[in-house]
């Protein structure tokens, strides 16, 4: 190296003055959004693009980016003279302190003017930390009924909260068991140990608890289980009627498997997550056939605009993907009110407004708006079916794209 | 009698996945053993096993169970690589040199494994996974083991002891574990260090890669996969002893019981739990592990 360098000094000289380029290029951006303001607006999308929920991640941000796209195809934000929607997507890999600080640099390096994120719970949970300090807004599809539970005022939730998830599995779950003559009194709850799967089994016994229904069998796992056979060994020696499940992927297919391999023929019922991705289906196969699982949206909904996600990707618009194209979608028409970028304004707009335009109606019920919570009211869980390879829903009845499989016990 | 099969069936469920985290461990304490350097990467050894396994299954229609032996061949190649040119520069540095290699190659290999493979999930499909073997019944209790997990813990049972044979029983072994114990004796009697340290590696990475594939038919293999096992591996070489592989067998079927046998007694939730304060007690009356001898 050393070497080199005396041997061509002006090497070394064009080496400085790249990097000089390369500095100069770096920040450029900074003062760019400074002098033209109205030519782009930053929105900051974290999702866990690496680590162990990567895939749900990469889904996310495909939803977001077919929306932001559609949106600047179409002459982007029309009150801010055509703006540009300008994705900062980083990476919270599945780390919540990691996420944290990517929200940190997002606000204080980007300005962004509200961020979108970040699937898992936890995440969410750490990102809002930061927001609510900042005063920017956080859209988000994650469940926990923590989201909107801690009064923070800088955080919205397009989805039902876990508890209600957890309660509507339940209660469309007796419903389609009675339709087909069977009446439920023992069921069995197995979740993961986290903020998602906790909360969503909270819902599920007391909607248990209030509709009289012996909970039969309740255990939490650690997440990352190895070996499920302790739990199905469990489920295996209890007169449940029916078991539900809430899990990511791995462990849905753990233990639908080895449900199979002991000879276990419940009905499942599935806590979204894992369930309604085409992975379930792609490592399962046949055995997927049936399985029902609740959903906080479900693209057969909103056809029109979902098969235009399958169209780009290749594959259904799962749930999350969905969800966070309904973010993206209530920003949009928020930005278009307010006109400007400032997340104050922003904020306040998200909070007051009705959003029953673009992709903001692709959320279950069709329109959003939030309570004083960020909680958005007209979310309404939907009871999916796999069929083949596509999931249709079919609770609850005013929804339902076709009648659901009940196998009697 | 009611209990006496549920405490069968949890001792059987405990032997076969603890068979399948001793195959797992066994090259992490090789890699220990002879050339005494800490290889915080193991785990992705496995993923990469996993991948292959799961391209054997989806490209060639190859059952895992026979995978393995395409992704312990292919796995322990890219090992004598990887030990050539990265391991090697630092074998007599400092221990911190050693950890932050280590530590980078794990980063390395996962996001290379996300940039190649994409963050899907891949699982295989085979006929056994759903299939079990009733052992025993009484009235309406039965003793059964899966299909996947027994096929599993065999295999590992065949690495297992095809790695044991090799290092005592052949000369090749003699002369890796005369490397071990003393480098510099062993290169004066004429072995060739550089060259046992490239295979101690190399098998190492690729036991690991090999129990990566006899586990995909029930585990799903993704990038991440690894560091849910990382931990569970450190545990198994250091309960059994580092750098034994009687002791990496020891090691792994001991966590297997311990975790099942903990779902027995307390939350399944907790199952960590149990086998920590074992791994703790272990530390504090046999710190050189279940297996190793004491070293004077």
């Amino acid at each position: 190296m050393t070497k080199d360098t005396s041997k061509s000094p002006f090497s070394l000289s064009r080496r400085q003055v790249l990097a000089a380029g390369a500095a100069t290029a770096l920040t450029m951006p900074f003062y760019a959004r400074r002098g033209f303001a109205a030519d782009t607006i930053n929105v900051g999308v974290i999702q866990p693009l690496s680590g162990a929920n990567a895939q749900f991640g990469i889904n996310s941000r495909n939803g977001i980016q077919l929306v932001a796209d559609e949106i600047n195809a179409a002459g982007g934000i029309k009150s801010m003279g055509g703006a540009q929607i300008n994705l900062i997507i980083s990476d919270a890999t599945s780390n919540p302190t990691q996420a944290a600080t990517v929200a940190q640099r997002m606000m204080s390096q980007d300005g962004v003017c509200a961020v979108l994120g970040a699937f898992a719970s936890s995440l969410t949970l750490a990102i809002s930390e930061v927001t609510e300090r900042r005063g920017v807004p956080l859209l988000t599809m994650s469940f926990s009924d923590q989201v909107t539970g801690r009064g923070f005022r800088n955080i919205f939730q397009v989805v039902s909260k876990a508890s209600d998830l957890g309660s509507a599995t339940i209660t469309h779950t007796l419903d389609l068991a009675r339709k087909a003559g069977d009446e439920i009194t023992k069921i069995a709850i197995m979740y993961e140990d986290t903020a998602y799967g906790t909360s969503q089994a909270g819902g599920l016994r007391a909607a248990a608890e209030a509709n009289g229904i012996e909970v039969v069998m309740d255990e939490a796992y650690p997440l990352g289980i190895t070996d499920v056979s302790p739990l199905i060994n469990q489920l295996r020696r209890t007169e449940a009627q029916a078991v539900f499940p809430v899990s990511y992927l791995n462990d849905s297919l753990l233990i639908i498997r080895n449900m199979r391999q002991q000879g276990i023929n419940l009905p499942t019922i599935g806590g979204a997550a894992g369930y309604i991705i085409p992975d379930f289906r792609n490592g399962l196969g046949e055995l997927a056939d049936d399985v029902l699982s609740i959903s906080p949206a479900a693209y057969d909904q909103a056809p029109e605009f979902t098969e235009r996600f399958r169209e780009r990707f290749g594959y259904f618009m799962v749930h999350e993907a969905q969800e966070h194209a309904a973010c993206m979608g209530v920003l949009a028409s928020a930005l278009e009110k307010a006109g400007n970028a400032d997340p104050r304004q922003l904020r306040d707009v998200i909070a007051s407004e009705t959003f029953d335009e673009g992709w903001a109606t692709v959320m279950s019920g069709g329109k959003i708006k939030f309570d004083e919570t960020g909680l958005n009211i007209h979310a309404v869980p939907m009871m999916v079916q796999w069929r083949g390879d596509e999931l249709v829903t079919v609770a609850p009845a005013e929804y339902a794209k076709a009648d659901a499989v009940w196998h009697s016990l | 009698m009611e209990y006496l099969i549920i405490l069968l069936q949890t001792l059987l469920d405990g032997i076969m996945i603890g068979g399948v985290y001793a195959v797992l461990a066994i090259g992490l304490s090789l890699v220990f053993g002879v050339m005494h350097i800490v290889n915080f990467a193991h785990a992705e050894f496995m993923m990469i096993g996993m991948f292959i396994g799961w391209a054997c299954w989806h490209f060639f229609g190859l059952d895992p169970m026979l995978g393995a032996f395409i992704a312990l061949a292919v796995t322990f190649c890219f090992g004598m690589v990887l030990q050539r040119v990265l391991i090697r520069p630092v074998l007599g540095a400092p221990q911190v040199a050693q950890i932050f290699l280590t530590v980078g190659m794990l980063f390395a290999l996962e996001n290379a494994a996300l940039m190649i493979m994409g963050a899907e999930y891949r699982s295989v499909t085979t006929p056994y996974q759903t299939q079990s073997l009733t052992l025993f019944s009484y009235g309406s209790e039965r003793v059964l083991v899966g299909m996947d997990k027994l096929y599993a813990f065999l295999m590992a049972l065949l690495s297992g002891s095809a790695v044991w044979l090799f290092l005592n029983k052949t000369r090749f072994g003699a002369a890796m574990r005369a490397t071990s114990q003393d480098p510099m004796a062993a290169k004066l009697m004429g072995v060739n260090t550089d060259l046992m340290y490239a295979v101690a590696f190399g098998l190492g990475v690729g036991t690991t890669a090999f129990g990566g594939s006899v586990v995909l038919p029930y585990i799903t293999a993704s990038p991440a996969v690894g560091s849910g096992y990382a931990v569970l591996m450190f545990t198994v070489v250091v309960l059994g002893g580092l750098g034994s592989v009687t002791g990496a067998i020891i090691g792994g079927i001991a966590v297997g019981v311990i975790q099942s046998f903990s779902a027995l007694f307390m939350p399944i939730q907790l199952q960590n739990l149990a086998l920590f304060v074992v791994f703790i007690l272990v530390l504090a009356l046999r710190p050189e592990g279940i297996v190793a001898r004491r070293r004077s």
